[in-house]
């Protein structure tokens, strides 16, 4: 049975860099389909479907925000935001709103190839029970877990190396609260929990270090390709997404509590 | 011993001290003159005072003279004088007196020639303690002259109690002139302390930070070129943002194009040698015009005074070590102990705006492996209130007439036109680590090699303790 190739949206209203993309993504192996405004990415997104896709902000007419909250609901397929704004509010409402990652423009084809990959070998959280996804060119789609924490920074607030094997972590027994990293899914009883890839990363990490507060610097070294650069405000907006998920008040979270003035802690029950 | 310069008093402190000065020069005015025509008064008065007692005396003793007979001596003790008075009598050279106490001869020689001419006189002689008043009045009828003395103790006591007096309004009123002073100083003062509270939100970035409107015309001038100051920067900050934007993306977009083409044309199979040149050529070039649109873009907010993340507190060796991991280098380049020289163990906690920091050491050390045979290590080290981030290389070396000068936009150390960088990276530096409040420089290690120091302001530790 022949493999579908991945199918990419690149939704970018400049026609130079749309095609470019195009050329570059189609001699990788993707299957590309380009949309130069919000309305035909959306129809893009519900049908034929995409697997991945690179969005810029600055459309004509509605905005790739208003594109990215819009898409959101019917896809789980990874968002990857290429824009020339690369303030850390620009890059926080993004998040905010959806992506999973943000390159700013000018960008290398290196860079943007190897976040997709990065994104592609992540699990596909919203694939248990449903059909396979599309194979990447020339690469499996990864079913395992996600990379564990590196080396201890020396501080009480960074990931340690737990050597923890564990693939399945009850976080609350009461609401049947469980992250299976072998399924790479989190259900809360007999219900699939979708999450993004960075927000399963984030709760991955955080899982292992279960009890540990994590520091948000450490998070974003662990949980984010070249992290150091990133804002640690992109750390909050993942964690508030993710209480939106876990918790049953967000406003009063139980499970991931707030240090304040140190980071993050995942307590499970 | 450093001799520090005097220190010049404050506005408050200057106001203050006119206004006790101005008083106390005014109540001493005040004071000595009330003193001098209150002296000039009582002294009037006494002397009329003694010249009235002594021709009532005067007459007495020649009445007595006259129809008694009787011997001078015999005369004076008949009659009492007042306290503090003495009567003396001269006659056929012979002085008589009612006190054996005082000679008269030595206490009445102001008078005596005005009187041993006919003529009453009156005058003030210092012989006794306090001065005394002497009267003299020649009695031809018996022939003789008639003196009599008078010690004013009680207007001395009363001159002593009204300089006490003066002297005490004179302090009283210098301490409420620098009161008066010091409530009309924070007066005039609070507006210029609401103007510096204005300012330091501006600068620290709240630009929606105003005056209140006042109805005082005299400040409303102030208040209104403040506000309209402010305005006006924030309007060209915005303008700036603006252009910032507007380049960011007419620029950006096509420079991304270029380099995904560009991309695509190094991975044809088949370029002849020339085309292959020239397709790295362009590529080449074209990297180094990113890196120039993105410093200069970064040079732009820094220049605007713009923000990139929140201000953190944060470990500079942290900052250093997550500045080394992120560019690709080790962290085991990040040396545990300092060269030296400064007290160890001082803590090296600074306020940054983190990823502006992190590009800064990033260009440093791209400045490091790009011009100075790369780099060798990083040391971080707290001193003071200071914390110094080091990055020193195993190069050649900075030229002295290039060190200041390689950290203005565009220069280059030795004249050099071309290079990889943009030109800009170590004003990026300089910039950021003035942004900071702190500074950067150059200097020649004495083992070989460049180091360039950033200094940021230490946060001091609970408690104080440094």
């Amino acid at each position: 049975m022949a493999v579908m190739a991945t199918r990419v949206l690149v939704l970018e209203d400049d026609d130079g860099l749309r095609t470019s993309l195009r050329l570059v993504l189609q001699k990788d192996g993707y299957d590309v389909v380009e949309a130069a405004d919000a309305e035909r990415g959306l129809e893009l997104v519900e049908d034929p479907g995409v697997d991945l896709m690179l969005v810029d902000l600055m459309l004509g007419g509605v905005d790739g925000f208003t594109f990215i909250r819009r898409a959101r609901p019917q896809t789980e397929a990874p968002i990857v935001v290429i824009s020339a704004r690369e303030g850390v509010e620009d890059v926080v409402s993004a998040l905010e709103a959806g992506a999973d990652d943000y390159v700013t423009k000018p960008f290398d084809v290196a860079e943007v190839r190897a976040r997709l990959l990065a994104l592609l070998r992540r699990p596909s959280l919203s694939d248990a029970g449903t059909p396979a996804p599309r194979q990447a060119p020339g690469r499996d789609v990864a079913g395992g877990a996600v990379t564990g924490p590196g080396t201890t920074t020396g501080t009480t607030t960074g990931p340690r190396a737990t050597g923890r094997t564990e693939e399945v972590f009850v976080l609350d027994r009461d609401e049947a609260l469980v992250l299976d990293r072998g399924a790479a899914q989190l259900t809360r009883g007999e219900r699939t929990i979708h999450l993004t890839i960075t927000e399963y990363r984030l709760l991955s990490v955080m899982a292992e270090n279960a009890g540990r507060v994590l520091s948000r610097a450490s998070l974003l070294e662990h949980v984010w390709d070249g992290g150091f650069f990133g804002d640690e405000r992109i750390v909050d907006v993942h964690v508030r997404r993710l209480r939106k998920k876990l918790e049953k008040d967000p406003s009063t979270p139980r499970t991931l509590v707030t240090v304040r003035g140190l980071g993050y802690r995942l307590d499970t029950r | 011993m450093r001799n520090r310069p005097a220190r010049r008093p404050g506005l408050r402190a200057s106001v203050t001290a006119y206004f006790a000065l101005g008083a106390l020069g005014l109540s001493v005015c005040l004071a000595v003159g009330t003193y001098l025509a209150a002296r000039h008064l009582l002294v009037e008065q006494r002397e009329r005072t003694a010249l009235r007692q002594a021709y009532t005396d005067a007459a007495l003793v020649r009445d007595s003279l006259l129809t008694s007979r009787s011997e001078v001596s015999d005369v004076l003790g008949s009659i009492s004088p007042p306290a503090g008075v003495v009567m003396y009598v001269r006659r056929d050279g012979a002085w008589y007196s009612s006190s054996l106490d005082r000679p008269g001869e030595v206490l009445t020689e102001t008078v005596r020639p005005t009187v041993e001419s006919g003529s009453v006189g009156t005058a003030w002689t210092d012989r006794t303690e306090p001065s005394a008043v002497v009267v003299g009045i020649p009695l031809p009828a018996v022939d003789a002259e008639y003196y009599e003395v008078a010690v004013p103790e009680e207007l001395a006591a009363t001159l002593r109690t009204l300089a006490l007096a003066l002297a005490v309004c004179a302090a009283l009123t210098t301490v409420g002139g620098a009161l008066v002073g010091r409530s009309v100083s924070k007066r005039v003062v609070r507006p210029l302390g609401e103007v510096a509270d204005a300012a330091v939100q501006v600068s620290a970035g709240d630009l929606g930070a105003r005056l209140r409107d006042t109805d005082d015309p005299d400040l409303a001038v102030l208040v209104g070129t403040f506000n309209h100051m402010v305005d006006a920067l924030h309007e060209r900050i915005e303008r700036d943002a603006r252009f910032a934007a507007d380049v960011s993306h007419e620029l950006r977009t096509p420079v991304t194009t270029l380099t995904t083409s560009l991309s695509l044309l190094q991975d044809t199979p088949g370029l002849g040698d020339g085309a292959r040149e020239a397709v790295d050529l362009m590529a080449a070039e074209l990297a180094r015009f990113r890196r120039a649109l993105e410093d200069l873009l970064a040079l732009g907010r820094l220049d605007a005074g713009a923000t990139e993340s929140q201000l953190v507190t944060m470990d500079a060796r942290e900052l250093a070590r997550q500045a080394l991991v992120g560019s690709g280098r080790p962290a085991s380049l990040l040396v545990p102990t300092p060269s030296g020289g400064a007290k160890p163990g001082v803590p090296t906690t600074v306020v940054v705006d983190r990823l502006q920091v992190l590009r800064a050491l990033t260009n440093l050390f791209d400045n490091a492996d790009l011009h100075g045979g790369g780099l060798s290590r990083v040391e971080v080290e707290g001193n003071g209130d200071q914390v110094e981030l080091r990055v020193l290389d195993d190069g050649p070396g900075v030229a002295p007439d290039d060190r200041r000068r390689i950290f203005e936009r565009f220069a280059r150390a030795g004249g050099a036109k071309a290079g990889t960088g943009s030109g800009l990276g170590l004003s990026i530096v300089a910039r950021t680590a003035a942004n900071h409040g702190g500074g950067v420089w150059c200097a020649q290690r004495d083992e070989g090699g460049a180091e360039f120091v950033i200094r940021l302001p230490r946060v001091p530790e609970e408690g104080g303790a440094r």
